[in-house]
């Protein structure tokens, strides 16, 4: 039996089958056991528990596609659902249109030759990414606040007083400004992801696009920029996975009820709250699940899009 | 050949972008040292002697939960770095030198972990945190934690041992050292930056995650740092002194473990990202 | 007219001079090689004339345009870069198009040239193939593709042939030598290898930390070189160099004793310390010529129908003798090397030829 997990001996000189697999057994079993229990299992086990309903009586019964059927298509789910589909939808684009072409922007920037105090302006604009939501989140609320009057008081300064209205409190407005909070405290990934992208473009290229004609920009345009497509492909898929994986930002500033009126309601918070219950609702262990299972197929169904659409067409550009 | 003015344009861009981002984070430290008067009154001042104060601070520590959030904090990161790093290590060692039958697939199956969001399963977890009689302690956190980042950090370091020229590792087994041996004496040692690189980039996620915390350790006095902040805020919501107050003290360890770490992190970013 | 003509550039970075005082004329349809040590200022200068770096001091005409405060691509330039970068994203016509493109030349214009060039470098059939498809000789074509299709003043090499085989090498070697000939273009070549520079060049420019050391013909500076830098650069294996001092008779004793006589007078004066230098091509064995050095054989290294003998003097010192056919010493005999005194060099104390 040991014959068959190593492959047939020891992949060691000397030592025999049955060392080389305790071997392996050390090394791998704490990690693959914490792994697989605490990461793999519960995956399945969601899923699993998508397929039954809770009945009245507290057991459950096996129900198939049924929940979903119902999260989709019966009004006191889908509504819900389909809002935070679109909300996270929303958000989503917002972070790809916002958070991307920003950090492209200061990537393209901080990765001039002979910039000067360029560390410095990594550092301190990756600072935002280091600090946990429930920081980020409270601190715009402090400043946006209407009572204490800072953002007011600048958009005053360049005359564009009129503009300002409590945006996180008014249904319209409360999921863009959430959005674009979490697109400032993130765009250091994208910023630092495309600049080490960046970095590795031989100089010399840079120099045979100048001796071709090309000025700065367009040499980034036409030289860098195609050649980091793979990355800005690797930031959106990252951007996509954590987007519809959101949560704790909205919690913090929203609570599990993701208000005004389910407006800033996305898929992680609708997902909490169906599951733990809230002053508005029990608790619901199938539909919850539901819930998971489907954020998952969503994620899923992303990820497959990237690596066989988008991934293949990659190689091009490759070195 | 750049013309100067071009460099002054990107610098003033930079310069705009960072003060857009370091602002809010400044504003709200400085103001948490200030009297409420002068909160409202002149935001944008520094505090002077005057309306200097510390009376935010003084709630936010008068009640030693502070304190005891913080050791929770320093416990669960802590231990999750050291055991996603030990395990990690072990993990990728056996993976990257030793040949056997499930090799690639035990590869595959850990790398799944790296795109797959583990709190999707969290209905599960809980279950399994709750039958297993772990609700509301350190050590649920830790074993979720640990599960979430080991496939990245196997990942990592995989790469890193890698690149360990196996003549070292051959002229080891000449020397007569066991497998065990070698893996505790010679390659930890060697992938020493690698493991400090894994260790910055999962410290920043733990330390700062609200979501766990709040599921499997809500109450009970073993809230982390994150938790108790946002639960603290709840509650003080309209003292505006020790909401400040508080904030700052969540932002100023961060920061200073940040500037300390800085340029591990963003290599560990890097690193990681490329797959 | 296309002549490059380079008067007393400096460039130093902060405190460091990488270029001093360089005055350098290469005529119109020439072929120049820049020759030189890591880190002899070799790159630097190309670049320099490329628009690529900027210079501290001193002027620099292109077909008699200053082209100083010029960027690259008004210089009428073109350039051939070492690791050849190619666009790796675009195919071989894209590769060669780009420049054009972006000055506006009609299409049916680039069309021609891109063309003629592939033509010319034997590329037609890989014209829609992508760099990552090419070997390291088909890129390096594409980069002097691009080059071409510029239709530039001056071509500027960087060390091109570095990264190819050493078969390779010699054949490419050959190729470049005839792309000269057919398009009567003006070259500015830089290589680390004395031999491509011999074979390759009109003129050779030496540079050493910074300065040229010496310019001029090939041969000339083979015969003659300027100083012992140059005199040991040029020439494989190496000039063989030992010191001496002048008697009053005109001879010169050798740090061993041996004395040898000089029939030419020299303008070195009695008393003054030298150094001697000769190249193993020269000697010959058992040496009935004007000028003899007694040694004992150390190593005999053969290649076939030559070998290297390298012999021992008593002060210690080594000298290498060319053999031709075996030379049938024996390792530790005592033998004589002969040398004609025209091939003998003459180096004052500062090195610099008499």
């Amino acid at each position: 039996m040991s014959d068959q997990a190593t492959g047939g001996g020891s992949g060691i000189i000397g030592m025999g089958r049955g060392s080389y697999l305790w071997l392996l057994v050390f090394f791998l079993a704490p990690a693959v056991l914490i792994y697989s229990i605490f990461s793999i299992y519960p995956l399945f086990a969601t899923i699993f528990n998508s397929l039954y309903l809770r009945q009245p009586d507290g057991s459950y019964l096996f129900n198939g596609l049924g929940n979903f059927h119902t999260l989709l298509t019966d009004t006191t789910w889908s509504a819900p659902f389909w809002n935070a589909f679109r909300n996270n939808c929303y958000f989503f684009l917002i972070h790809m249109a916002v958070q991307n072409p920003i950090g492209l922007a200061l990537a393209a920037m901080l990765s001039l030759p002979r910039l000067r105090l360029r560390a410095a302006y990594r550092t301190l604009i990756f600072m935002p990414t280091m600090l946990s939501v429930v920081i980020i989140g409270f601190s715009w609320q402090l400043i946006l606040s209407p009572l204490w009057g800072i953002s007011k008081m600048f958009l005053q300064t360049v005359g564009l007083g009129f503009l300002f209205a409590p945006w996180l409190g008014q249904e319209n407005t409360a999921l863009i400004t959430i959005s674009l909070i979490s697109v400032w405290q993130f765009v250091g990934i994208p910023m630092i992801l495309i600049y080490t992208a960046l970095l590795a473009i031989p100089e010399e290229l840079i120099d045979a696009a100048t001796v071709d004609g090309l000025n700065q920009f367009q040499a980034f345009l036409w030289v860098k920029l195609p050649l980091i497509l793979p990355t800005i492909g690797l930031v959106s898929i990252l951007t996509f996975v954590n987007n519809f994986n959101a949560f704790d930002l909205i919690y913090a500033m929203k609570g599990a009820l993701a208000g005004p009126n389910f407006s800033a309601d996305i898929m992680g918070t609708l997902f909490y709250r169906t599951f733990f219950g809230n002053q508005l609702q029990l608790g619901d262990l199938s539909m919850g699940s539901t819930i998971a299972t489907m954020m998952f197929v969503i994620i899923l169904i992303g990820v497959m899009a990237y690596l066989f659409l988008i991934q293949r067409r990659m190689q091009r550009y490759s070195f | 050949m750049r013309k100067p003015a071009s460099t002054f344009v990107v610098h003033v861009i930079l310069i705009l972008y960072t003060i857009l981002a370091l602002f809010p984070i400044i504003l709200v430290i400085m103001n948490s040292f200030k009297a409420r008067k002068a909160i409202f009154g002149s935001p944008l001042a520094l505090p002077t002697p005057s309306t200097f104060s510390l009376i935010g601070y003084d709630k936010v520590f008068g009640d030693n939960s502070i304190v005891s959030y913080y050791i929770n904090s320093i416990t669960v990161t802590g231990s999750t770095i050291f055991f996603t790093l030990l395990l990690g290590a072990m993990a990728a060692w056996a993976l990257t030198e030793y040949k056997f039958r499930w090799n690639t697939l035990l590869t595959l199956f850990l790398a799944i972990g790296i795109m797959v969001p583990i709190r999707l399963g969290s209905v599960a977890i809980i279950q399994l945190i709750v039958q297993m009689n772990l609700i509301n302690t350190l050590t649920a956190l830790i074993l979720v934690y640990t599960a979430q980042n080991l496939p990245l950090s196997i990942f990592i370091l995989s790469e890193f041992i890698a690149q360990i020229p196996k003549d070292l590792r051959e002229a080891a087994r000449c020397d007569g050292l066991s497998e065990y041996n070698i893996f505790f004496f010679i390659v930890l040692p060697l992938i020493r930056p690698a493991m400090a690189t894994v260790a910055v980039f999962t410290m920043i996620p733990v330390w700062n995650d609200l979501w766990f915390p709040l599921l499997l350790a809500p109450t009970g006095g073993k809230q982390t740092i994150t938790l108790g902040i946002q639960q603290f805020l709840g509650q003080y919501i309209t003292d505006w002194n020790a909401v400040l107050a508080a904030l700052s003290t969540a932002i100023i360890p961060v920061l200073i473990l940040y500037i300390i770490f800085s340029r591990q992190l963003i290599r560990g970013l890097t690193s990681g990202a490329v797959k | 007219m296309s002549e490059v003509k380079i008067d007393k550039l400096c460039k130093s970075y902060g405190p460091v001079e990488v270029l001093k005082d360089i005055d350098l004329t290469v005529e119109d349809g020439s072929f120049v090689v820049l020759v030189g040590p890591s880190g002899c200022g070799k790159s630097t200068l190309l670049r320099s004339i490329a628009g690529l770096e900027p210079v501290s001091s001193g002027s620099m005409t292109i077909g008699g345009k200053t082209v100083n405060d010029l960027p690259p691509a008004q210089r009428e330039i073109a350039m051939v870069f070492q690791s050849y970068a190619l666009y790796p994203h675009m195919d071989v016509y894209s590769n060669m198009a780009f420049g054009l493109k972006f000055a506006r030349t009609p299409k049916a214009e680039i069309d021609a040239r891109v063309n003629e060039a592939a033509r010319i470098l034997q590329l037609e059939p890989l014209l829609k193939r992508r760099p990552r498809e090419l070997s390291g000789g088909q890129r390096q074509r594409v980069a002097i593709g691009r080059a071409i299709v510029r239709k530039p003043q001056v071509f500027l090499f960087d060390e091109p042939l570095s990264n190819l085989d050493a078969a390779l090498r010699i054949n490419t070697r050959v190729e470049i030598a005839k792309l000269h000939k057919m398009l009567k273009a003006t070259i500015v070549y830089v290589t680390h290898d004395q031999v491509e520079a011999m074979t390759l060049a009109d003129k050779i420019v030496v540079m050493n930390k910074g300065r040229i050391e010496q310019s001029g013909e090939p041969l000339d500076l083979y015969y003659k070189p300027a100083n012992i830098f140059v005199a040991g650069f040029i020439g494989s294996p190496a000039m063989n160099f030992l010191g001496a001092t002048v008697k009053k008779n005109g001879a010169v004793t050798l740090v061993d004793g041996q004395e040898l006589k000089l029939k030419t007078p020299t303008a070195a004066k009695a008393g003054q310390n030298i150094t001697i230098g000769f190249r193993p091509e020269h000697t010959t064995l058992h040496g009935n010529k004007d000028l003899k050095f007694k040694g004992t054989v150390d190593i005999i290294e053969r290649l076939g129908e030559m070998g290297f003998a390298h012999l021992r003097l008593s002060s210690g010192q080594t000298i290498i003798a060319e053999v031709r056919g075996d030379p049938g010493m024996d390792i530790g005999a005592a033998t004589n090397i002969g040398l004609a005194e025209e091939h003998l060099h003459l180096f004052d104390g500062n090195g610099n030829r008499f």
